[in-house]
């Protein structure tokens, strides 16, 4: 109970914050909402169902393209267009899962950034249709939400149901099968459970939520390009769920205010954002691997309380 | 019918025939146990019968189908589970959560997205944490949990199944003679009170007895004796296997 | 299309090939004994290169300054390698799989980032030495005298590799080690004095890639980004820890690549995704890898 009052304090400041910063600074607070929406989407392959995506970028592009494309050249909604990106994440990551959900471990994580670049080189070299190099411009935003504060408040709606959704998932029977498919494979199987269907569900349902983050980004930005299907895109939702702590549901969202405020301060005085992150990551590997929620474990409820089960062994 | 029938089955390891032309058969509601001392091909025998292993050549069947190399999960389904040797348990999930998850497979509910999972099976969850002994550990991590604990948990994992039929693979391993006991009994009473066919396993002779009606004696991957406890106990074959053990 | 352009092609595969095994196969050597993927292993042959202009300048007077630059910048590399592993790698030998890697993929963006500062943004050029600088003619067509040095080099470290993996004791230990490092360490070998070596063994051999490739074209920031995931193909394609493997598959990989260039460009790099993946769904351990490895 004490977390849920944590929690309306915090979704209360998110609704005042607007009020109180400059337009900059609203602007990286919507940022932090779509990469926080990537990054959790991210954390139900990785922190929940044990396996290491290279490759989730593919469903942010391809959902970020998807309404990009849908909004130059047509005059479909918005919130259509949005519910066209997570349906053509979720195709995207039913072929692609469909593969991957067949290895695990290292072999995963390949194939998985594998189909990323693949698909990167497609949309980089399909000229005539995504604008190949030059990137897709002039994704405008419906005159109601043309204001960064009204897209941030639109955003803030979108993202908070959207995590919502992904909460209540976590928390049900199909939530804690994943945990037990991270925990025990084998296990899962002898208790009567298609492992390989069930990981394929849950990859294409984190897959349709990417791609509603890759949505939200296209208006956001006015812009995309082919960059935010590649494995360096592929990389952000790691660090932020490293950094913020996979073994939380808020983890990667702790992870992306840290992550997007670092980057919106570092790259405002040096162009050398990739070493500062860099040695981020090494330092948060070497010394602080449950992430920011490892350290403050004992406040909140963990998805799987691995660090009991090292201190046993 | 026999609830299971097992025809010819043949398994090899690179060289080495880890099952060799086994023939088995079980009635429904008995307590049968598969004795041999290490190596002798137990494990194997499970792994062929649960769909881990596929096999070189021979037939399964269950309940008159024929179940030949399908895979795990389809087996577990269709109403046999097993309880490994070493604790195949969810080590970072408490000792409620390992059970529930067996129950709600079971159930059918594992597709559910939308009921929080601790409004579900509470009554069946705790009906087996009592069964087994563990009620007291219900919060426990399982990973913390004693080895004999652990193999409980192990054994009310795979009653969470519903089955119908139940391998045990060395359910008393790592126990102590007390403990060794109370799970035998349970078993026993699982067997007679819940109508539960039951086939363990086990490497140490004196647990068996007084627990299984009937005894098979496995030795590198070969059936070599069969029968009542007693009957093995004075056959000379089973003698040698296990005089050579312990000496 | 007729037999001369063939054959340049296939020998423009076989120089691109060979520098792909050198690259992979350092890669292959660390994942095999170690279990490490080094996300940052094309970047160490990227700091080979700059290395490698860095000695030629200093030099470059004389007509021996490349070939004095490409070992040392092998032998810098190598004594990179081993520290590299002493101070982070062998903190994470005990971690699961995504923390190594997250370990090595920071280290990319680490070592790019100094790659830049200790070198600056722009492009490197090495000036051919005169050994090098004519055509050779085969079959009284020209070609490149460098591809075909980088080709020897490339077979040179091949069999030189198989030869000291097959036949001393050094390299029988480290084939030990793949196959279990309980038993060499019980032995008495000290598995942690292998691994550096197998490090600085894996890394020296990038940086010897990178110092050969440095003259080929010009040397720019960046390169290694567009070689790392060309090397995990070349890896995963010949299995991980197979030699043999990676020998091949480069070959594959570089033929692939210089073929592809004539009919279809820009699929050149989808073609080889396509092809990785086509592995890693029905043979995951590679043409020559072992199933148990994984």
């Amino acid at each position: 109970m004490i977390r849920y009052g944590w929690l309306g304090l915090i979704f209360i400041a998110t609704l005042i914050l607007p009020l109180v910063i400059g337009e900059y600074w609203i602007h990286v607070a919507v940022e932090i909402l779509i990469l926080g929406l990537f990054a959790v989407s991210f954390n139900m392959i990785f922190g929940y169902m044990g396996q290491l995506s290279f490759g989730h970028a593919a469903y942010f592009g391809a959902g970020a393209y998807a309404t990009g494309l849908l909004m130059v050249k047509t005059s479909v909604p918005l919130p259509i267009c949005l519910a066209v990106s997570m349906i053509t994440a979720g195709g995207l990551a039913l072929v692609i899962g469909y593969f991957c959900v067949r290895l695990t471990g290292i072999y995963f994580a390949i194939l998985t950034m594998a189909f990323g670049q693949m698909l990167y080189y497609i949309i980089f070299q399909w000229y005539s249709f995504t604008g190949g190099d030059d990137g897709l411009q002039g994704i405008v935003p419906p005159d109601w939400i043309i204001q960064v504060t009204a897209y941030y408040y639109f955003t803030l709606f979108i993202v908070t149901g959207a995590l919502i959704v992904m909460w209540v998932i976590s928390e049900s029977p199909f939530g804690y099968t994943m945990r037990a498919i991270r925990d025990n494979a084998d296990r899962t199987r002898f208790i009567g459970i298609n492992v390989r269907k069930y990981m394929l569900i849950n990859f294409v349902v984190a897959g349709m939520f990417a791609g509603l983050a890759g949505g939200l980004l296209g208006p956001f930005n006015r812009s995309i390009a082919p960059d935010l299907c590649n494995w360096h895109q592929s990389g952000v939702p790691v660090f932020m769920t490293v950094i913020g702590g996979p073994l939380g549901f808020l983890g990667p969202v702790i992870g992306s205010v840290i992550y997007t405020f670092l980057f919106a301060f570092v790259t405002g005085f040096t162009e050398y954002w990739p070493l500062t992150i860099g040695l981020v990551i090494i330092f948060v590997v070497l010394y602080m691997p449950g992430g920011v929620l490892g350290l403050v474990k004992t406040k909140f409820k963990t998805i799987g309380a691995k660090e009991s089960m090292d201190a046993e062994a | 019918m026999a609830i299971l029938k097992v025809e010819h089955l043949n398994k090899a390891f690179g060289g080495l025939q880890a099952t060799n032309d086994v023939n088995y058969e079980m009635q429904t509601g008995e307590l049968s146990g598969i004795i041999g001392p290490n190596g002798a091909g137990k494990s194997t025998f499970f792994n062929l019968l649960t769909g881990y292993y596929k096999v070189d050549s021979g037939r399964i069947s269950f309940q008159g189908k024929d179940i030949t190399n399908w895979s795990p999960h389809r087996i577990s389904r269709l109403g046999i589970a097993r309880a490994f040797q070493v604790s195949n348990i969810y080590p970072a999930l408490t000792a409620y959560e390992n059970i529930r998850q067996a129950i709600l497979a079971q159930q059918k509910r594992t597709l559910n997205f939308f009921t929080p999972a601790h409004r579900l099976a509470k009554k069946e969850t705790q009906e087996l944490l009592e069964v087994t002994g563990l009620s007291q550990h219900a919060d426990k991590i399982a990973g913390t949990l004693s080895q004999g604990d652990k193999k409980c948990l192990e054994l009310a994992i795979a009653l969470g199944s519903k089955p119908e039929l139940l391998f045990l693979d060395e359910p008393t391993a790592g126990m102590s003679g007390e403990e060794t006991h109370e799970t035998m009994n349970l078993v026993k009473r699982l067997n007679q009170e819940m109508d539960l066919t039951i086939l363990f396993t086990e490497h140490d002779m004196s647990v068996v007895f007084g627990y299984a009606k009937r005894l098979t004696v496995l030795h590198q991957g070969s059936i070599i004796a069969e029968g009542t406890p007693e009957e093995v106990r004075k056959n000379e074959t089973a003698q040698k296997v296990y005089l050579g053990e312990e000496a | 299309m007729d037999a001369s352009l063939i054959f340049a092609q296939s020998l423009s595969g076989l120089s691109r090939g060979m520098m792909l095994f050198l690259i992979a196969s350092g890669l292959s050597l660390i994942f095999g004994v170690m279990n490490i993927l080094n996300f940052a292993h094309a970047t160490f042959w990227l700091i080979g290169a700059y290395c490698c202009y860095t000695f030629w300048f200093l030099m470059q007077d004389y007509n021996f300054a490349l070939w004095i630059s490409i070992p040392l910048a092998a032998l810098t590399l190598a004594a990179l390698g081993w520290v590299i592993e002493v101070v982070l790698i062998r903190r994470v030998y005990n971690r699961d799989l995504p923390e190594q890697l997250l370990l090595t993929y920071a280290m990319v963006l680490v070592l790019g980032d100094l790659i830049k500062i200790v070198w600056g943004v722009d492009d490197k050029l090495i000036a051919r030495p005169p050994l090098v600088a004519d055509p050779v003619f085969i079959f009284g067509m020209p070609f490149d005298s460098y591809f075909l040095f980088v080709i020897s080099v490339g077979l040179a470290v091949a069999i030189g590799l198989w030869w000291f993996l097959k036949k001393t004791r050094y390299g029988h230990i480290i084939r030990a080690a793949v196959f279990s490092r309980e038993m060499v360490s019980a032995l008495g070998i000290p598995i942690p004095r292998i691994y550096s070596g197998v490090f600085a063994l894996g890394i020296f051999i990038a940086g010897l890639a990178g110092a050969v490739q440095a003259p080929v074209g010009s040397i720019t920031l960046g390169m290694d980004m567009a070689v790392v995931i060309q090397a995990f193909c070349v890896v995963v394609i010949g299995g991980f820890g197979s030699l043999l493997g990676t020998f091949v598959a480069a070959i594959i990989v570089g033929e692939v690549y210089a073929f592809s260039i004539l009919f279809w460009p820009q699929g050149a790099l989808v073609l080889i995704f396509v092809v990785t993946a086509f592995i890693l769904i029905i043979r995951p351990w590679g043409l020559f890898g072992t199933p148990t490895r994984a």
